[in-house]
């Protein structure tokens, strides 16, 4: 059997993944994407859950795609469209006084002013400050070699946010503990709040743009997925070859290059250029030949290991009850968070493997927008837990009941009568998603945040490049594009 | 070895008897004889008679299993999986950066199980490197005493043991010697021949070795004499003459910049580190090289002057007995390190010699001497 060969090979069908096939498929080049799921979509993915719902398995809300992918690779014209464009942040708190962030500035200080005068009149500068400097950022993140290096204030200012945590930095500005804690959750991705680095978190999401929107949350018409379904359409329509259930197990390297995969059925398939959508880790450590990548390298990753990380409960609701004190949910993402320090403790407490007392949750409800989602009248609740033991102490089944009945409860004290309507639940562990999908068992480092883009998506291994290699754990796809772009500027070059 | 004790060897109790003036040293946390009597005495012994001298300090893994061939084969610069059972071979391992982290032997015991012998440990990290490789190197620095048996005699010493000493370089055996599992090896550096033992059987092995090379005038030798023949036979050491690429970028030293390129095979093609040696062996501008002093020795990292202009460093120096010249290695500037090259230095004012003075010295080729076993006796 001769083998199959390609320009490139794509590991992952995920949004990363798709992007970064597309683009190669643009420069000319005939490319395969092998995704060892039978389905595409990756972290993206919209599955079923009990008798005609559909829910977002790991992401509920996009906030980081790369505006340009949408464009230039004309999305909109192979299906994708939002069903919200926008979503306001609302803290839930006790008593229906809520904290809710609008676009909208002057509604968003009339709603702090509830809390507190003082952190409604600095909400504005706050917010100028933010968006200002995670503008002027866009260059590091956005792009693989900045066109303009950044500027003399802006530097500044970055070098002490890169060192500071996200609590000292909301409690330079603000005084009131609800608004602090509900803006506190965007900088929970893999570090705590109080680790320095934090404020990092709060920029980069700053910097993104949905929709046109900066620092906008979006979701598409059919979830998530349907991004990666655009996706797929797009990059067919570009000549990109997709084969699910193609699990690629070992990277071939020949003369100290990559050569091509070997997938689990024993057929290798044959490209001058791999491109893993997987984690740095699983890539370096799993796929590539033992010590291909450097002995010290290797070695250094396998080594770590990630304590801290995020679960998922999804919910189906035969009826959704009334929100106290809120009226519309569709256009929102709810935070349950109680106090800025919780924070600290829940950490702690989930590093020692244990499921931490107070939670902060981070829910959405994305059929009350999308009623294709789930059957007339009834809907689904998608919530993000943050932060939960990797590995679980007791063990992450027993653990998986538990941390269902309090995200219930949670909602319970702000939704009364939910739990009455809860049908069927589905609870995916911080490794249930990395196992799933590959991806996010990296511990995360305030380094990578900051690293240019060429740190993160090469390999000690020439011709291989890692497409998913976000500074922070997102859908995005711009992984793809720039690991797309470095992979055909290192072809040129040879 | 911080914060662990010192350990005595399986040969202390002989040591301690032979050592006239009690002068001891520590090196990979064990404590060993600097010198019996007189370090030149010692090494000219070696050198023109027999000595011999303990190396239980070295540190000695066994890595054993299914990869093991494989994971050695990655690591060194040249190919243990080419080695029959029953030989060795001599290496060096490289940082990820190319930088050298480590020199050794490699012996092969069997198809699945070879030992890595070196003069600095580098335990932490192999074990790390060879975990991808679903290893776990076992030491056995502790397992075994060894002792080197150097000099023209040194055969003839063991033969009157009653060993069987028909061994080329760089073979071993597993012998059966009057009641004692012993190996007997010649991996080490200085032509003579190793014997490996159990701790318990260290005295009886340190008094047939005496016993047997009285008529050839054996003596034992510490470890400033051992150094001395490391010198002369211009083999730069680490933690001696240069740090170890510790660091996880660590470009430097390169195997050129230590004399040690001899040690890489370029047959071999997948080392690590491989990519950047291949790109620093065109780029490296430093050499190993030896001087020669007609005056005293300098002390280490003595700048190196030619026509004026600062060409280099010394690295370790020393009086040889043997050679009856102060020699030293240093690290010279390619250009420097043709023999015959005269360069100056400045040795600084001291309480002897209250003024600074000039001084010169000849680059000369590497090795200053043979190996003392290659000596005719």
């Amino acid at each position: 059997m001769s083998a199959r060969s390609y320009d490139a090979v794509v590991i992952g069908a995920g949004v990363s993944g798709l992007t970064a096939a597309s683009y190669l498929a643009k420069a000319g080049k005939h490319v395969l994407v092998v995704e060892a799921r039978n389905k595409l979509g990756g972290l993206s993915e919209t599955a079923p859950l009990g008798e005609g719902f559909s829910v977002p398995i790991a992401a509920h809300a996009l906030y980081a795609l790369d505006p340009r992918i949408v464009k230039e690779l004309k999305l909109a014209r192979h299906g994708l469209k939002f069903a919200v464009r926008d979503m306001a942040l609302v803290g839930l708190r006790p008593g229906g006084k809520h904290v809710v962030i609008a676009r909208d500035v002057h509604a968003t200080v009339r709603n702090i002013a509830i809390h507190s005068k003082a952190d409604a009149e600095a909400w504005p500068r706050f917010r100028h400050e933010l968006f200002a400097l995670a503008r002027a950022l866009r260059p590091l993140w956005w792009d693989a070699a900045p066109a303009k290096p950044l500027p003399q204030a802006g530097r500044e200012k970055l070098d002490r946010l890169g060192r500071v945590s996200a609590a000292a930095w909301l409690d330079s500005w603000f005084e009131s503990d609800a608004l602090k804690a509900t803006l506190a959750f965007d900088a929970t991705a893999g570090i705590q709040p109080f680790e320095p680095g934090s404020a990092l978190l709060l920029l980069w999401r700053a910097a993104q743009e949905m929709c046109g929107l900066q620092g906008a949350a979006a979701v598409p018409f059919g979830g998530s997925g349907a991004l990666a379904s655009s996706l797929a359409a797009a990059a067919r329509a570009l000549g990109v070859e997709i084969q699910t259930g193609a699990n690629a197990v070992k990277l071939l390297v020949q003369d100290d290059r990559a050569a091509g995969i070997a997938l689990a059925s024993g057929e290798t398939i044959a490209a001058g250029l791999v491109l893993s959508s997987l984690s740095r880790r699983r890539t370096l450590c799993g796929l590539a030949p033992a010590g291909a990548a450097g002995l010290e390298t290797v070695a250094a990753l396998c080594d770590e290991r990630k304590t801290v990380g995020q679960a998922k409960v999804l919910l189906t609701l035969n009826a959704l009850p009334a929100f106290n004190g809120i009226a519309v949910p569709q256009d929102a993402r709810f935070v349950v968070a109680d106090r800025l320090d919780s924070y600290a403790a829940a950490g702690a407490a989930a590093r020692a493997g244990r499921l931490p007392d107070e939670l902060a949750i981070e829910f959405v409800v994305p059929s009350a927008a999308d009623r294709a989602l789930a059957p007339p009248g009834q809907h689904i609740v998608s919530a993000l837990v943050r932060p939960v033991p990797f590995a679980a102490a007791a063990g992450w089944e027993t653990m998986k009941v538990q941390l269902a009945a309090k995200v219930v409860a949670a909602l319970e004290a702000h939704v009364s009568g939910l739990a009455r309507h809860v049908g069927a639940a589905q609870v995916l562990s911080p490794a249930d998603i990395a196992d799933r999908y590959g991806v996010g068992d990296e511990g995360f480092d305030d380094i990578h945040v900051l690293s240019p883009w060429n740190s993160r998506t090469m390999t000690p291994i020439p011709g291989l490049f890692l497409c998913g290699a976000e500074p922070v754990s997102a859908i995005s796809g711009r992984a793809g594009r720039i690991a797309a772009a470095l992979a055909l500027r290192a072809e040129d070059r040879r | 070895m911080s914060g662990e004790k010192v350990r005595a060897t399986p040969f202390h109790a002989r040591a301690a008897s032979a050592n006239r003036d009690n002068a001891w040293s520590a090196r990979n946390g064990v404590t060993l004889s600097s010198f019996y009597d007189d370090a030149g005495d010692e090494a000219l012994a070696a050198r023109s008679r027999v000595a011999i001298a303990d190396i239980s300090w070295r540190w000695r893994a066994m890595i054993e299993g299914p990869r093991a061939g494989e994971f050695l084969s990655r690591l060194l610069t040249r190919d243990p999986m080419k080695l029959d059972p029953g030989s060795a071979l001599k290496a060096l391992w490289l940082g990820d950066r190319g930088g050298v982290r480590g020199a050794g032997a490699v012996a092969r015991f069997g198809r699945e199980s070879f030992q890595l012998i070196s003069a600095a440990p580098d335990p932490e990290w192999i074990a790390a490197a060879a975990s991808s490789f679903a290893l776990v190197p076992r030491d056995i620095s502790q397992t075994e005493g060894g002792l080197a048996i150097v000099g023209p005699y040194a055969r003839a010493t063991l033969a009157a043991t009653g060993l069987d000493v028909e061994l080329e370089p760089l073979t071993f055996r597993k012998l059966f010697w009057r009641g004692l599992d012993v190996t007997l090896s010649r991996w080490g550096e200085h032509g003579g021949y190793e014997i490996w033992c159990k701790p318990d059987d260290g005295v009886v092995v340190w008094d047939r070795l005496i016993r047997a090379g009285l008529p050839f005038g054996i003596a034992p030798a510490g470890l400033a004499a051992m150094d001395l023949l490391d010198i002369e036979a211009g083999i730069a050491r680490p933690g001696r003459d240069y740090a170890p690429a510790r660091e996880a970028f660590a470009k430097a030293p390169t195997p050129l910049a230590l004399g040690l390129e001899t040690l890489i095979d370029d047959e071999h093609k997948s080392f690590n580190g491989r990519d950047v040696w291949l790109a620093a062996r065109t780029t490296e501008t430093r050499r190993l090289a030896g001087l020669e002093f007609d005056g005293d020795t300098p002390a280490p990292f003595t700048p190196l002057l030619h026509d004026g202009k600062a060409v280099g460093h010394t690295l370790t120096s020393a009086f040889s007995p043997a050679l009856r010249r102060a020699v030293a290695l240093a690290q010279v500037d390619t250009a420097a390190a043709q023999p015959g090259t005269v360069l100056s230095l400045t040795l600084p004012s001291s309480m002897d010699v209250p003024e600074s003075r000039k001084d010169t010295a000849r680059v000369v080729s590497l090795p200053f001497l043979p190996a003392p076993g290659q000596i005719a006796p």
